[in-house]
């Protein structure tokens, strides 16, 4: 698995079609990055604490991406700068599946995952405009497969998405089918330590 | 489903659908478009029937520097209005998957080794004419209209014999003998618009929201502009059409005779059935006794009379109805109480439930009956309506008639008349073809999986566009036996690596779709019209081309074969000048449109049975018409909606409200069948002790072998799974992602369970999808058929469940 965040194939259409980019947050983040410099805001694996403490703390050793048993944990790439090597996760790739033990956290040595931190990577919202269901085409598919009891729910056939329970673990957006992916995936902007 | 459960789901499959992910190439992405298509874009856009379901959905479909790179929704096309489900949207990929198969390959010393098409082409020749009783074509409802009929006229015409069945039999073959059993003629005499138009639509086991999702949207979107639409869904397990439906009745399997017979009963009993209506258009029937111990009585029976059909559904009062559906006795008279309501609008929907049914023929005749009875037939929104799984099950198999007992048009092998109209317009000798039909085709992998000596006289089989290894049932024994028997040869045409090319003996690199001209047929009796937009890769070449080089190569080495009376080639093709175009080569096979030169005369059989079918040029300009089309005085063509009703069908003589002209009983009546309920071939027992129903899911096309290189859909939907039922999952121990040894007499295989996930079987019951090639779950299922249609039961076996590990 390239350890360059994937970039939807679909952006490399966007400017023939004229149609917005792909919900990927590394994406939106090298755009927000390039101007006023602040923090990156990264999609990072389950149960990290603050960002500033996270780039100060983890040692990039690679441990998390290890455990992973899904291979969700990836290393940013260089254009992260300063977050070059720390672990990301990449929904539209592999998403996090929440495993109960979470290996990740367990085998991190300097803590900068930790069980006692929200598992809240981010959260995800429906995009009405693409979703196949909001848009007449039956379909059912990231409620059937989110791992968070509650936080998709299907009404008369339409799935909503509950902030307060979604984890942002990004399973609904790397299995959404729709042609235009119809979940939006933001990772958390501020964590807490 | 409980969190845990979920997460172990989502664990399980997750790897899988990883690997998909880095398998899908970066350029092989179309991208759906939502706005009208720009002129000056850079694409040149096209009109096209969607490749997957019997819906009949139109795509445009937008092509760059020869490769398809956008679809889109066709907002022309009544069918779906711009409309796609998940697997129209993504449709331009399946011609984009790594393994498509582009050199011809001949299996040597169980190797397969890359040979010329002429090669080919000679192996195949000479193994026909080694032992040409001994072949048989196999194709599908995925044939388009002229490459079924070049099939069919290679056959019946070219060796004069009726060796050829299609997969068309393991899908619609009971709704066309329930078709045939009750108006004569074959296919519906509603349309889809009955679908904008009813009050009440009831699906007889028919998961529509997954398996026609157009036509579900257009029947649920009707509630969001304000009408109202109240659904029934009779189902055996709850799935995504139970969860829009009003009422959800779930029925035992087998327990849909019973309440067709049950709701019969009631509009007798009432007196509550439309006494003008029958008085003047029906007559009843009933089976005869068998002819001898072996066969089954006479499909087409025997008269009966009113008072003693109503003796016959006494029988199935709401209370033993209960008993064998499983339904409650009140909802039984909730729907004989709707059936004897004059003021409704009522439309029946079924699909593979009732046809994939021993008893399929009875069940099908048994719901046409009760909306005659009723009197809910022949107007908008009040119809019986079968729905086609394949997207040309209609147009190709049951139109041209790539049956074993049929000819084009829907003429019969068994009617001399019929015979001889098709020597007429084949221009072949008396006789020519035969009276005797070829085996149906699980009769025919049957014989083709038996040693020669010992019964097994089928030795070689043309296999096109479908993919038996996959969608037989009891696949051990009705397919694999043949890598044991060294003098079986098994051909099969078709583009990706498949079940059924891992045991060929050659394998030849189809075109699909847009790579090739082509025509299909729809479940409303719509003929589409699209022409090739994009070349198919390396040396792959359209089905119909293949068909018709062998024709030429058996008709220079045999003077008998593939010739007419005067012994002209069968599919000789000239061009405006009337010199001979040399359609067998690849270089010239589109010198000519031989699309139009087929179809045009395939139509001069249409007119027999009042399938009337326009010129070639009416369907190129059209999204589609619906048969019978018949010429006005002003030149124009004018497409038939209702069959059989005074108000709209051109065959009605005038004046007469209804007419069924190719009745059965010969008085322009429709039959009302009384056919009991039954139980089926194998039930659960102590060994044995769930009902296993299999079928399909919406993401997924039949076996998967297009829409599994579709990397959003095989995202979507990675990996089959066992469906339970969350009491059952518990007595057993058993948690989502945990895997289950499904198990029936004659196979077995592992899956995950899904408890409840996206649909809920009862009690006692699992659904297991069909898509999956790795899981093959018709090693496990039953190859049991309806003695009329020869359709075998897909939905009901007995198996045993066990959890590994
Ligand atoms: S698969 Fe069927 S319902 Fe879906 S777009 Fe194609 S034709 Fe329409």
């Amino acid at each position: 698995m390239s350890s360059e965040p994937h970039i939807s194939r679909r952006d490399l259409l966007r400017g023939r079609f004229g149609r917005g980019a792909d919900a990927v947050s590394p994406d939106r983040t090298s755009s927000l990055a390039s101007s006023a410099r602040p923090l990156p805001v990264l999609h990072r694996p389950p149960g990290a604490v603050e960002e500033a403490a996270f780039l100060r703390e983890c040692t990039r050793c690679d441990a998390c991406v290890e455990a992973c048993p899904v291979h969700a944990i990836v290393r940013a790439g260089t254009r992260f700068r300063e977050a070059a090597g720390t672990p990301v996760i990449d929904a539209s790739t592999q998403p996090c599946v929440m495993c109960k033990d979470a290996p990740c956290i367990t085998v991190c040595i300097p803590r900068v995952l930790r069980a006692e931190l929200p598992r809240r990577m981010g959260t995800a919202r429906i995009q009405i405009e693409s979703c196949l269901a909001h848009t007449r085409t039956t379909c059912t598919v990231c409620s059937e497969r989110c791992p968070v009891e509650g936080a998709i729910t299907v009404e008369r056939g339409r799935p909503t998405i509950h902030a307060e329970h979604c984890t942002g673990c990004g399973v609904c957006l790397s299995v959404c089918p729709a042609p235009q992916n119809g979940v939006l995936l933001l990772p958390t902007l501020a964590r807490s330590a | 489903m409980l969190s845990v459960e979920r997460r172990a789901f989502v664990k399980s499959t997750a790897i899988a659908a990883a690997t998909a992910a880095a398998a899908g190439s970066a350029r092989t992405w179309a991208l759906p478009i939502l706005e009208e298509p720009q002129s000056g874009s850079g694409l040149r856009w096209e009109k096209a029937p969607c490749r997957f379901c019997g819906t009949g959905c139109h795509v445009m479909v937008g092509t760059e520097n020869g490769r398809v790179v956008a679809i889109q929704g066709d907002q022309k096309a009544e069918v779906n209005k711009g409309l796609l489900c998940v697997k129209g949207y993504h449709v331009g990929l399946a011609l984009y998957g790594k393994d498509r198969l582009t050199t011809p390959m001949l299996r040597t010393n169980g190797v397969l080794k890359p040979i010329t098409w002429d090669e080919a082409i000679d192996v195949i020749s000479k193994r026909i004419l080694g032992n040409p009783a001994g072949f048989s074509f196999y194709g599908s409802g995925q044939w388009t209209i002229p490459e079924g009929y070049a099939a069919n006229k290679f056959v019946k015409a070219g060796m004069g014999n009726n060796q050829i069945d299609a997969n068309p039999r393991l899908c619609m073959a009971s709704a066309v003998t329930g078709f045939l059993s009750t108006f004569g003629v074959d296919e519906p005499p509603g349309v889809y618009d009955d679908i904008d138009k009813c009050d009440v639509a009831i699906m007889w086991g028919n998961n529509m929201a997954e398996m026609h999702p157009v036509l579900f949207s257009r029947l649920v979107d009707r509630r969001t502009r304000g009408e109202k639409v109240t659904i029934i869904d009779m189902t055996t397990r709850r799935t995504r059409t139970s969860d829009l439906a009003d009422h959800v009745l779930l029925f035992k399997p087998h327990g849909d005779l019973a309440i067709a017979n049950g709701i019969a009963h009631l509009l007798m009993k009432d007196n509550a059935f439309d006494h003008a209506f029958v008085e003047k258009h029906c007559n009843f029937r009933t089976l005869g006794p068998p002819k001898d111990e072996k066969s089954p009585p006479e499909m087409l029976g025997v008269p009966m009379t009113m008072d003693a059909y109503r003796e016959a559904v006494k029988d199935y009062t709401p209370e033993v109805v209960e008993k064998l559906s499983g339904v409650s006795a009140d909802h039984i008279r909730m729907l004989g109480a709707l059936f004897a309501r004059k003021d409704i609008k009522i439309n029946s929907f079924w699909c593979m439930g009732m046809n994939q049914h021993t008893r399929g023929t009875a069940i099908n005749c048994l719901v046409h009956g009760i909306h005659l009875l009723s009197g809910h037939f022949g107007k908008p929104g009040e119809a019986a309506t079968s729905l086609t799984g394949q997207p040309s099950a209609c147009g190709t198999a049951r139109e041209v008639g790539t049956l074993c007992h049929l000819l084009p048009g829907g003429l019969a092998i068994a009617n001399p008349q019929h015979r001889a109209h098709a020597e007429e317009h084949w221009n072949l000798a008396q006789g020519r073809i035969s009276d005797k039909p070829g085996y149906h085709a699980v009769e025919l992998f049957k014989r083709f999986n038996t040693p020669t000596d010992q019964g097994g006289d089928v030795t070689t089989i043309w296999v096109q566009v479908t993919n038996p290894g996959h969608t037989m049932p009891n696949l051990t024994r009705n397919f694999r036996e043949k890598s044991k028997l060294a003098d079986k040869f098994l051909i099969v045409s078709d583009v990706y690596p498949t079940a059924t090319t891992e045991l060929a003996d050659l394998i030849l690199p189809s075109a699909m779709w847009v790579e090739k001209n082509g025509m299909y047929g729809n479940s409303e009796r719509r003929t589409h019209q699209w022409f090739k937009m994009v070349e198919p890769p390396g040396a792959a070449r359209d089905d119909c081309w293949q068909t018709i080089a062998v024709s030429k190569r058996l008709a220079e080495l045999d003077p008998t074969s593939q010739r007419d009376k005067d012994g002209v080639w069968i599919f000789k093709t000239t061009d405006v000048e009337g010199k001979e175009i040399p359609v067998w080569e690849w270089a010239h096979y589109y010198d000519r449109n031989v699309d139009e030169r087929l179809f045009n005369e395939y139509r001069l059989f249409s007119t027999h049975k009042h399938k009337n079918l326009a010129p070639y040029a009416e369907y190129v300009k059209a999204r589609g018409l619906r048969w019978p089309v018949v010429e006005q005085p002003d030149g124009s063509w004018r497409e038939t909606r209702w069959r059989f009703s005074g108000f709209d069908d051109p065959f009605v003589e005038k004046g007469r409200d209804f007419q069924f002209y190719h009745s059965v009983s010969r008085d322009d009546k429709a039959l009302i069948w009384f056919r009991p309920h039954e139980h089926p071939p194998e039930m659960p027992d102590a060994e044995f002790p769930f009902w296993l129903c299999t079928g399909r899911v919406l993401e997924h096309w039949h076996s998967g072998t297009m829409t599994r290189r579709i990397p959003p859909l095989h995202r979507a939907m990675p990996k089959a799974y066992v469906e339970m039922h969350r009491d059952d999952a518990q007595t057993m121990g058993v948690r989502s992602g945990d895997i289950i040894t499904v198990r029936s007499r004659r196979g077995a295989v592992d899956l995950p369970a899904w408890i409840g996930g996206r649909g809920n079987p009862k009690q006692g019951e699992v659904f297991v999808p069909f898509f999956d090639e790795q899981v093959l779950i018709n090693l496990v299922t039953l190859d049991a058929y309806d003695p009329y249609s020869k359709q075998p039961d897909y939905k009901k076996c007995a198996v045993q469940l066990t959890r590994k590990g």
